[in-house]
């Protein structure tokens, strides 16, 4: 238990860096945009360009760290492959997201340049939350990353659904978080840890028949700390509150939301539930197939009658999450790996869907679009953009040879693998019914082109280059899968247990 | 020139894809020559693989080979055999005819329209050139993105985004029940590679489960009664060449995966539901035959008809024995060029006076005789007459079913009477009878251009009637391996 200085500071720099050099981001901000002789400037483009470059370099810190394997803080972080893997992405993903939502904030007149700030602080929560190696490390992260998102979907202050979206996000997230810290609590006063090594020998060691009245308080603890992590991930029957903050933040934040935390948290439910609470399969795996069925369901059912492209997306992210619940609850390393496969594709899917919502506007007074019938006669107005947009949502429902198909692929092999043909059948079944409204979109953008037709402008150079790269790769993925499967066998070989 | 046959066949399209990628959207002319030449360089590169292919032999031939997944034991393997070696051939082949036929009744998106047919034929060589069962899928799933938009956009009438939609759920719906299966072979077998699951054998239990999600998969796409609701409307909301592809190729990819897939990776399963097949496809000959005499419209007959001669082949493949086998491929092939050139004929009327309903149309034979000409003689093959193309093959099919199983021999005949009701009463109404002048004031016969799109179809359904045993040669040793199998 000893504190080793240069060790346990060098593996954490990345996030340290970003945490110091954000004081100066802020102290420069706050003085240059409060400026009388500069004319208050408007910081929002420039900041946005220097929390990039800050994500940038603490990304290259975070792939060039030395240290791997280290559990660090007096056991409180560990920095393994897989929190690397998923740090790179995470920073990467706000890279874009912050990138994405410069010409949105132009349009919108969202010129508070704080909420970069935030975002990035959340960044940092979700860095710890990777690393974390302890319930009470996990804990405390969860809820500064937390805590920086109610802030930021409740960014846009004089409009209605902004300020609903950030007190239903708050008020049910704290309680998720409460769920979490008694589940945490229960645990500690069972087992008498909060280690992940020390509970994971406690749980590979249980025996539930001598001792049932303590198992059976260990299971509940456990179940509730699956339960605020289901919360956070908005998987069915937990997701109410998504839809809502998805429509009420501003769609540069809702962007944020889709693409960067799930991938998280997801980790941190590989890490609990694949590692820490492996011992105890039996009960959490049954709750979390329930979630993934129910999520599917849910997220198919709901997103087809919806007319308001956000909540759409909410309820495909519902979805979504669910394939990937399919692979954690298989509770074996070809689940984990299909799991970090479905979110990756996942997560580009998303970035490519956002690069166009956050920059096609009407023609004229530039007014941005809501329903999903402002979408219709793209295809006149702008042939190249529908296509794109029609492969990627082509790739959300999982049609071959796209890369969306390949992460479907995986997460049903993985529950074949494990004899969850039920699961297999409804996952394949929700994703043919799933088509039905992503094809509806196409239709929308194709098909009704001769009834109404939008004028619509084009994308920002920056969104199209986004928009374009993520295409190639959705296209031209299945020609060399091999890159991407060698870096996550070994990010996640180590959970062979 | 030779050595990568099968990867050049597949790369042509794309580099004539990329060619018009840079092309600029007004110089039409331009797309449309660059697509006819890409599609024609395929073709008779594909000639080749005809020509260099040894029919001594059933093993596969041109093999190649390319690591993809290592890591899960996938990878892409390509060859053919005297089977598939047919359908390249007839897709290369029609993809040409299908750009030719719609130089000018395509007027909107023309390079898109380009793209999509050039990429339908790289995705249809790999179909049926792939010798992995899950690449297999990928393609056989694939080619719904651009059949989709091909009929959702430059479909003629207002249903075609209903007709998009069934196209594109009723194959989804049947093909991942597939998936599913090749995931359990997969995991049974520890690969999905198709010359090793030869010498797999599966317990009779699991071959029954696989053979009826595999099973699910093809008849949605073959299509057999009851899963056929989609094809008439896909047929008739779909432009022309769109039509041609769908019947022409599309529907033989699900035949063609029953007899390469179905029959000799689960023999057991294939005997054991051959009385299911033979239910489904008398049902199928016999009521779709009744339904075509009751159609209005030009496009649904012929749409009607093929699910017919669908259901030929299929008792055919399940006929389980050689000259079974060989006549439903023949039936295959000789309705790729039958049906696809009724399509194209009723797209010339169709060019002229923009509607499908038969009331419209009465004598054509006094004003357009070359038009009636063909239109009579592809009636004739489609009802099978001695020395076209479809009766080889429906004889064949017949003898073989006979010594399988005489009552479906019979019932099946009878379909064959029906098939000459219909298409003879067809003919009967749209070609003779008094013109109708004050509906029809403007008749021309046909173009020079579609001359030549119909008569390279009328050399082969001449041909394969007169002498099919240049086509029998090739596929019989590889028909025999199959059948060995079993």
């Amino acid at each position: 238990m000893e504190f080793n200085f240069n060790i346990d500071w060098i593996a954490a720099i990345p996030e340290i860096f970003i945490l110091v050099i954000i004081n100066f981001l802020i102290v420069y901000a706050v003085i240059y945009s409060t400026s009388p002789h500069l004319g208050y400037p408007i910081l929002i483009r420039n900041v946005t360009w220097l929390g990039v470059q800050i994500l940038f370099f603490a990304f290259l810190l975070n792939i060039s760290n030395p240290l791997i394997g280290v559990i660090a803080f007096n056991n409180l972080l560990i920095f393994d492959n897989l929190s690397i893997l998923v740090k790179s992405v995470i920073l990467l993903s706000t890279m874009v997201t912050l990138v994405l939502a410069i010409d949105y904030s132009k349009f919108e007149n969202l010129n508070c340049f704080e909420y970069v700030i935030l975002m990035i602080l959340a960044v940092v929560g979700m860095m710890l939350v990777i690393s974390s190696y302890d319930l009470i490390a996990m804990y405390l992260a969860i809820e500064l990353q937390s805590f920086c998102m109610y802030i930021v979907a409740s960014l846009k202050r004089e409009s209605e659904f902004s300020t609903e979206a950030g007190l239903k996000y708050f008020i049910l997230g704290a309680f998720s978080s409460g769920l979490l810290l008694f589940g945490c609590s229960l645990l500690y006063g069972f087992t008498g840890t909060t280690n992940y090594q020390q509970l994971f020998h406690v749980f590979s060691t249980i025996d539930k028949t001598v001792d049932a009245e303590i198992s059976n308080a260990i299971v509940l603890g456990v179940l509730f700390i699956l339960i605020g992590m289901l919360f956070k991930l908005s998987a069915a029957p937990f997701h109410l509150w998504a839809p809502d903050v998805y429509e009420g933040a501003p769609t540069s934040i809702t962007a944020f939301f889709a693409i960067v935390p799930k991938i998280a948290i997801l980790s941190l439910v590989v890490r609990l539930f694949s590692y820490v609470f492996y011992g105890l399969l039996l009960p959490w795996q049954e709750v979390l197939i329930l979630c993934s069925i129910l999520s599917m369901i849910v997220g198919t059912l709901g997103a087809l009658w919806q007319t308001k492209i956000k909540r759409l997306l909410a309820y495909s992210g519902i979805g979504h999450i669910g394939y990937m619940l399919i692979g954690v609850s298989s509770g074996s390393i070809e689940g984990i790996y299909a799991t970090f496969f479905y979110i990756i594709i996942y997560i580009i899917m998303t970035i490519a869907t956002f690069s166009i919502l956050l920059s096609i506007r009407r023609q004229g007074n530039l007014s941005k679009l809501k329903y999903l019938n402002d979408l219709s006669g793209l295809f006149i107005s702008n042939p190249q953009l529908a296509f794109s947009f029609a492969i990627v949502m082509f790739s959300m429902c999982g049609i071959p040879p796209l890369a969306g198909f390949f992460s479907k692929m995986f997460i049903f092999i993985s529950a074949i693998n494990m004899e969850m043909y039920f699961l297999a059948i409804i996952g394949v079944m929700t994703s043919v019914a799933a088509s039905f409204y992503y094809i509806r979109i196409i239709k929308l953008m194709f098909f009704d082109s001769e009834t109404r037709v939008n004028n619509l402008n084009s994308l920002s150079k920056e969104n199209s280059l986004f928009l374009s790269f993520c295409c190639i790769f959705l296209m031209t993925f299945f020609l060399w899968p091999t890159p991407l499967a060698l870096i996550l066998h070994n990010s996640i070989i180590h959970f062979c247990i | 020139m030779f050595d990568f046959i099968l990867s050049w066949l597949i790369l042509i399209p794309f580099v004539g894809i990329l060619i018009i990628l840079g092309i600029p959207k007004t110089q039409v002319n331009l797309i449309k020559s660059c697509a006819f030449v890409t599609s024609l360089v395929a073709f008779v590169y594909s000639l080749f693989l005809f020509i260099l292919f040894d029919n001594s032999t059933s093993k596969f031939q041109f093999l190649e080979y390319l690591e993809w997944l290592p890591s899960l034991n996938l990878h892409l393997f390509i060859g053919v055999d005297g089977i598939s070696v047919f359908f390249i051939l007839l897709s290369t082949f029609l993809i040409s005819i299908c750009i030719l036929t719609s130089w000018d009744s395509v007027i909107k998106y023309e390079k898109e329209y380009y793209i999509c047919f050039l990429g339908m034929g790289a995705i249809l060589i790999f179909v049926f050139s792939v010798l992995d069962v899950l690449v297999f899928y990928i393609f056989f799933e694939s080619i719904l993105i651009p059949m989709f938009f091909v009929i959702g956009i430059w479909g003629s009438r207002t249903r075609k985004i209903k007709a998009a939609y069934q196209f594109f759920l009723y194959t989804l719906i049947g093909s991942v029940l597939m998936l599913l299966a090749i995931f359990l072979i997969y995991f049974e077998a520890g690969t999905t590679d198709f010359q090793l699951l030869l010498n797999v054998s599966f317990s009779e239990k699991k071959q029954i489960i696989l053979w009826l999600a595999f099973f699910a998969s093809f008849a949605v796409k073959v299509p057999m009664v009851p899963f056929h609701i989609w094809l008439p409307e896909a047929h008739v909301e779909a432009p022309t060449a769109g039509s041609v592809i769908l019947a022409g190729i599309l529907l033989k990819m699900g035949t063609y995966g029953l007899v390469r897939f179905s029959l000799s990776l689960f023999p057991d399963g294939s005997v054991f539901f051959t009385p299911l097949v033979y239910l489904m496809s008398i049902i199928a000959v016999v009521y779709t035959s009744i339904t075509t005499l009751r159609q209005i419209d030009l496009k649904k007959i012929i749409a009607y008809s093929s699910v017919a001669h669908m259901g030929f082949v299929t008792i055919g493949i399940f006929s389980l024995n050689l000259q079974g086998i060989e006549g439903s491929i023949l039936i295959m092939l000789s309705h790729g060029f039958v049906s696809s050139a009724l399509f194209l004929c009723v797209g010339v009327l169709y060019d002229r006076h923009h509607t499908r309903m038969i009331k419209y149309y009465t004598g054509l034979a006094q004003v357009m005789p070359i038009y009636t000409l063909f239109f009579l003689f592809f009636s004739i093959a489609n009802l099978g007459f001695p020395g076209m193309s479809s009766f080889s093959g429906e004889f064949l099919t017949l003898v073989g079913a006979f010594s399988s199983n005489t009552l479906v021999t019979f019932i099946a005949c009878l379909g064959m009477i029906l098939s000459a009701a219909y298409s003879l009463w067809l003919c009967n109404r749209i070609l003779f009878g008094q013109l109708k002048v004050h509906y029809i004031s403007n008749y021309s016969d046909v173009t020079k251009r579609e001359v030549a799109v119909l008569s390279p179809l009328v050399i082969c359904t001449l041909w394969m009637g007169i002498y099919p045993e240049v086509f029998l040669d090739v596929m019989h040793v590889s028909v025999s391996n199959i059948l060995e199998i079993i």
